[in-house]
């Protein structure tokens, strides 16, 4: 199988602190890794330097996406090649509505693709068709961007957008803090309704219960800016019996 | 009375005065393109008088946009709000000097006052001076004046969802003027420098 995502010696710092020590990663078509590790292992600044977030700064390796130099990419460009990062923390916009806020994001897209912009029916079309894949209400569409979402319904919406822009890879930072059993269901159900032998994910997480319901192919563990240890699904039993002291690789 | 004015094209009052459960509601328009000025003082003279100023204004290029408002409380009761909102390029000037005065029998005042500008430019200069003078105790009052830059965690958020960057920062933009923008018909936009 191809490879979609190949990571290689990657090292990345934040405000001159290295935080990323040589990360090699590599994601074919189809599959679904889970990146786990302890806090401050660097989870979330791989995630940051994967979708190009200011701040991060790659000192060593590269990031091959699809073909493309994922690391030349703006973000937007990473985006329209179809990668896709469900935030952490979402962001919140006062002011600026779900629908256009998403029908910004779907007409960019298309018009990277060469492809028309979608008339206004088919967008809502396409947008309720999504938001009863996840058991959104009618009256999220109208409400602002994040703003006064709980934290499940925050995580729930990001979901969402990964389901509207139909992404090829997809990184899942940490979606499950914040979600009660019922809304990590719904949103375990929703990324696996949108799984195909053409996409991928890599599901950041510090706990096993997300991947019970989105069950990975490969299991790594980063730990102080490595992946020290790569294996399957079996190694989140042990994480969870051993947690992540006892693994060095 | 529900009043739409844009500085420089509809004739403004200097001075109004409400009576008794008398109400204004008025939106400024200071159109990008020229400069701009408006200074106005209403005395509220009557109880239960409810007053309700907007504005919204963007400077560019070498504009300057001048701000003076006098709103003073003279009778118990009264209602004042004043809500401006507004961005700064290029090496435009703002300033906003706005008073609200309540007199010492004008029990049960509730005045707010909020001047907020986006700056664009790290050559545009915004001077506000937003000031409270209260001589009655049994009072609300807030005032603020905030200036401000685009959030940069906004701008990353939609461009990982394929906002282009100018768009994201249109997008802002309006989303930051929405409290006022939301007063105006859409065909107003265009003065303000937006197409929609």
């Amino acid at each position: 199988m191809e490879a979609l995502l190949e990571i290689k010696g990657l090292h990345a710092s934040v405000e001159g602190k290295e935080i990323l020590h040589g990360v090699d990663l590599t994601i074919r078509r189809g599959e679904v890794h889970a990146v786990m590790g302890p806090n401050g292992a660097g989870k979330s600044t791989l995630s940051a330097v994967l979708t190009g977030r200011p701040g991060y700064e790659v000192t060593a390796g590269s990031v091959s996406f699809a073909g493309h130099d994922l690391l030349a990419m703006s973000p937007e460009e990473r985006s329209w090649a179809g990668l896709f990062l469900s935030f952490q923390y979402p962001i919140e916009i006062p002011g600026v509505s779900m629908t256009n806020f998403l029908k910004a994001a779907v007409s960019a897209r298309r018009k990277a693709a060469g492809q028309p912009e979608p008339t206004a029916a088919e967008f809502l079309a396409l947008m309720k068709q999504k938001m009863a894949l996840l058991k959104m209400k009618p009256e999220f569409a109208k409400r602002e961007v994040n703003v006064g979402f709980s934290g499940g319904e925050k995580k729930r919406g990001e979901i969402f957008q990964m389901a509207m822009l139909e992404p090829v890879l997809s990184i899942l930072d940490e979606t499950d803090s914040g979600l009660d059993v019922d809304a990590l269901k719904i949103v375990a159900d929703g990324v696996n309704s949108l799984r195909t032998s053409e996409t991928s994910a890599i599901i950041i997480t510090h706990y096993q219960k997300l991947l019970e319901y989105i069950v990975p192919d490969v299991v790594h563990v980063l730990k102080e800016g490595r992946i020290v240890l790569t294996g399957g699904r079996e190694l989140v039993d042990r994480i969870e019996k051993e947690g992540f002291e006892g693994i060095d690789g | 009375m529900d009043k739409i004015f844009v500085i420089g094209r509809d004739a403004v009052p200097e001075r109004v005065a409400l009576g008794a459960e008398e109400s204004l509601r008025a939106t400024f328009v200071f159109p990008s393109g020229a400069d701009s000025s408006l200074d106005l003082a209403v005395d509220l003279t009557g109880p239960g008088a409810e007053l309700d100023l907007a504005g919204i204004f963007a400077g560019a290029g070498e504009e300057t946009v001048d701000i003076r408002l006098r709103v003073r409380h003279l009778a118990g009761g009264c209602t004042s709000n004043q809500l401006f909102r507004g961005i700064a390029d290029g090496r435009s000037r703002v300033r906003f000097d706005g008073l609200v005065y309540v007199a010492p029998d004008a029990q049960k005042t509730v005045a707010h006052q909020s001047c907020n500008t986006l700056l664009l430019n790290e050559g545009a200069r915004v001077e506000t001076d937003p000031q409270l003078e209260i001589y009655a105790d049994d009072v609300v009052c807030s005032h603020g004046a905030a200036i401000g830059y685009l959030s940069a965690d906004e701008l990353f958020y939609m461009r990982s969802r394929g906002i282009p960057e100018e768009e994201a920062r249109r997008l802002q933009i309006l989303s930051f003027l929405s409290p006022v923008l939301s007063r105006l018909p859409e065909s107003y936009y265009s003065l303000i420098g937006f197409q929609r």
